[in-house]
């Protein structure tokens, strides 16, 4: 006799999002800037092309197929800042449930002016105190930005959690980051109470220094890099946490507000498979719907039979070889830190993993 | 906004300066490149630079035509060559105009077989950038001189028909409001050079829309007389590669001389920044690449040896001719001649 399988209740998904340069586009390039940064008001900052209407998708998505999705911003920002950056994202619409900044006045307080720039110590503190309060067995997505250190920070919180890094290794890497012995120890503190889970499925960094993506090849597959968040939108439509109807909307939003032209989408699109961080068979069917969506362009000139039965072919043969490239196969083991920091790591300095820390 | 096709495996160093090339464009520009080549290749290339994806689409084909190959063999055989893909592109409208490092013959046929001339256009003209003396601030160091080598062999007509599109590229290109146009030739006189030029003279003189400014000599070529140098391909072919001779052979020797003895190592030494401020002035990178005119589509035909700076400049250039209408204007002033 056979059972009926009750549909377990899905996993909840919490989606960790840095701040500046990520959904913010702070500029602290010189003094002045950061300056303005500082005490600009909530309506003169400016969110990054597409990322409120990613974030809302998110949401919207989850509640479309019953599941929960928990919206999180860690900002290396001061406190003091908080007030404008709340009341910036309550004039976006966006549905947050925590935010968390850097104390640093506390850091000027103890004299640990290095901790001030150092962010990776932070940032891990953080992540691993989200865990411990996340929902039981919730999946992760993790988004930051080619500016500060996400990708090796995301990186080490993913392994810590999957407990392909333990301790004994955490340790020696942080402290060769230069990490404050204090921060150090709330780390391994947290580790032991978060709970060990592969819980990262990937973590996207936006590319708004333009850094090569070859830079993150280091990271594996977990880590994408992506110019727009279209781009975004389309991975996370290919890993089921989007529907394309969330995609369109994105691209919508950079079609109306940001400038862009359905050719433009259309070429990010081709870059996400040409990357293989989309397989070739989700992109055609993404494409396909937004084309019906209107948004990317139909207008193909005509081409001749010859050719077409030759794009065909090439169609064909980019599928057999892009189907290695669907979701990141599960890790086995951690990345290689020491090599990455060796690669990346100028002596004597805080690893600049995408560029000078900020 | 333009797209601009690259035949990404054409060149010296294809596809490496010229995938760096078409990136940097799509930082610095919003023009749409549409890169022909391995994808595989040009996209190993492109994971090294910054880049920006939303302006670049790949066309992937694994043929390319060699610098070093007999043009006529590999467009009558190689359909599926990156510069034939190419062309194609353009010539079917997925793309505005074309730009090619490669193999110059084999550019030029390429035009030849896939584009059609502007009405009333008999000969295409391959032009060339060569420096020359500036007489006020802000003038192009560069002139242009057509045709360098499409045809071998010109009649007054075609001769006059060059003027026509050299002024108008130049017109347009290097923002000349009028400029001025010389016949290369043995001597300033209008009755020298034989009689297709002494036809060709006659013509271009009775021509109220053109700036002719009469012959110029090849010792004039380096002051600056003119902004657009017309002559016969094989003369101009010959002008080119005497230029670029003069300049491989100064360089040469500066170099010996300058390792030889310590006073001219010193005396270099100190010219140092003047040298490096002509060879600013003179660097063919700024132009990109200079284009083969007649055709209703537009092809910038880079140097072999392109870097990515000149590739990049090449990209601007092609979009900039198609955004100014060059091959309208081209048509409208040959049509003003019948």
């Amino acid at each position: 006799m056979s059972r009926l399988r009750v549909p377990s209740a899905p996993r909840p998904l919490v989606c960790r999002w840095d701040l500046d340069k990520t959904y913010l586009q702070s500029e602290f390039d010189s003094l002045r800037q950061l300056l303005r940064t500082a005490f600009e008001r909530a309506e003169d900052k400016v969110d990054v092309p597409g990322v409120a209407e990613l974030i809302k998708a998110i949401k919207k998505a989850a509640v479309r197929h019953g599941r929960t999705a928990l919206v999180y911003f860690i900002s290396a920002s001061p406190p003091q800042i908080g007030k404008a950056i709340r009341e910036k994202l309550v004039l976006d619409g966006i549905p947050y449930d925590g935010i968390v900044f850097k104390d640093q006045l506390a850091h000027l307080k103890r004299g640990k002016l290095r901790n001030l720039r150092e962010h990776v110590g932070f940032k891990l503190v953080e992540l691993l105190r989200g865990r411990v309060d996340a929902p039981a067995g919730a999946r992760e997505l993790l988004f930051g930005d080619d500016w500060e250190s996400d990708s090796l920070i995301y990186s080490l919180y993913a392994d810590v959690l999957a407990g392909r890094l333990d301790v004994d290794r955490l340790v020696p890497i942080l402290r060769r980051i230069g990490v404050d012995a204090r921060l150090i120890d709330q780390v391994v503190a947290l580790v032991a109470t978060a709970g060990r889970q592969d819980a990262v499925e990937r973590i996207f960094i936006n590319l708004e220094r333009r850094t090569p993506t070859g830079t993150f090849r280091l990271f594996g597959a977990r880590v994408v890099p992506t110019f727009n968040y279209f781009q975004t939108a389309v991975v996370l439509a290919a890993d089921g946490h989007l529907d394309v109807e969330d995609v369109a909307a994105v691209a919508r939003t950079l079609l109306d507000r940001s400038g862009y032209t359905g050719r433009r989408l259309e070429n990010s699109l081709g870059d996400l498979v040409r990357r293989t961080v989309v397989s070739l068979a989700a992109a055609e069917r993404i494409g396909a719907a937004l084309r019906v969506a209107g948004v990317l362009p139909t207008d193909t000139p005509a081409r001749s039979r010859w050719r077409r039965m030759v794009d065909a072919f090439r169609r064909y043969r980019g599928r057999r070889r892009a189907r290695r490239a669907a979701a990141p196969a599960p890790r086995r083991a951690a990345l290689d830190y020491d090599a990455i920091l060796d690669r990346l790591r100028p002596t004597g300095r805080e690893p600049s993993v995408e560029g000078r820390p900020t | 906004m333009p797209i601009i096709a690259i035949d990404a495996m054409g060149g010296d160093h294809a596809p490496g300066e010229i995938v760096k090339g078409v990136a940097r464009a799509s930082l610095e520009t919003d023009i749409d490149c549409l890169l022909v080549g391995d994808e595989r290749r040009i996209q190993e290339v492109l994971e090294t630079v910054p880049y920006n994806p939303e302006h670049i689409s790949i066309v992937d084909c694994r043929d390319a035509i060699g610098m070093d190959e007999d043009p006529h063999e590999a467009v009558k055989n190689r359909r599926d060559a990156s510069l034939l893909v190419a062309t194609r592109a353009v010539a079917e409208g997925r793309a505005n105009a074309m730009v090619s490092a490669g193999n110059t013959g084999a550019c030029v046929l390429a035009c030849a077989r896939d584009f059609r001339l502007l009405k009333g256009i008999r000969r295409a003209a391959l032009a060339s950038v060569y420096p020359r003396h500036t007489e006020y601030t802000g003038q192009d160091p560069l002139a242009l001189v057509l045709d360098v080598g499409a045809t071998i062999r010109c009649e007054a007509e075609e001769l006059v028909q060059f003027a026509l599109m050299g002024s108008a590229y130049a017109r347009r290109i290097s923002k000349v409001p009028s400029p001025r146009v010389a016949l290369l030739n043995m001597g300033v006189e209008a009755s020298k050079g034989g009689e297709t030029l002494v036809a060709a003279h006659r013509r271009l003189r009775r021509m109220p829309a053109l700036n002719f400014v009469g012959n110029v000599e090849g010792n004039d070529l380096a002051r600056g007389g003119a902004d657009v140098i017309v002559c016969e391909g094989l003369l101009g072919n010959v002008v080119l590669k005497l230029v670029e001779g003069i300049a491989e052979v100064f360089t040469d020797v500066a170099s010996a001389a300058a390792r030889r003895r310590l006073t001219w190592r010193i005396g270099l030494a100190l010219l140092a920044r003047g040298i490096e401020r002509l060879r600013e002035l003179t660097d063919y990178t700024q132009y990109g690449g200079a284009p083969i005119l007649g055709f209703e589509n537009l092809f910038i035909k880079c140097h072999g040896r392109s870097n990515a700076r000149a590739v990049a400049n090449a990209v601007k250039v092609a979009a900039k001719a198609v955004r100014d209408r060059v091959p309208a204007e081209i048509a409208e002033a040959v049509a003003s001649l019948r």
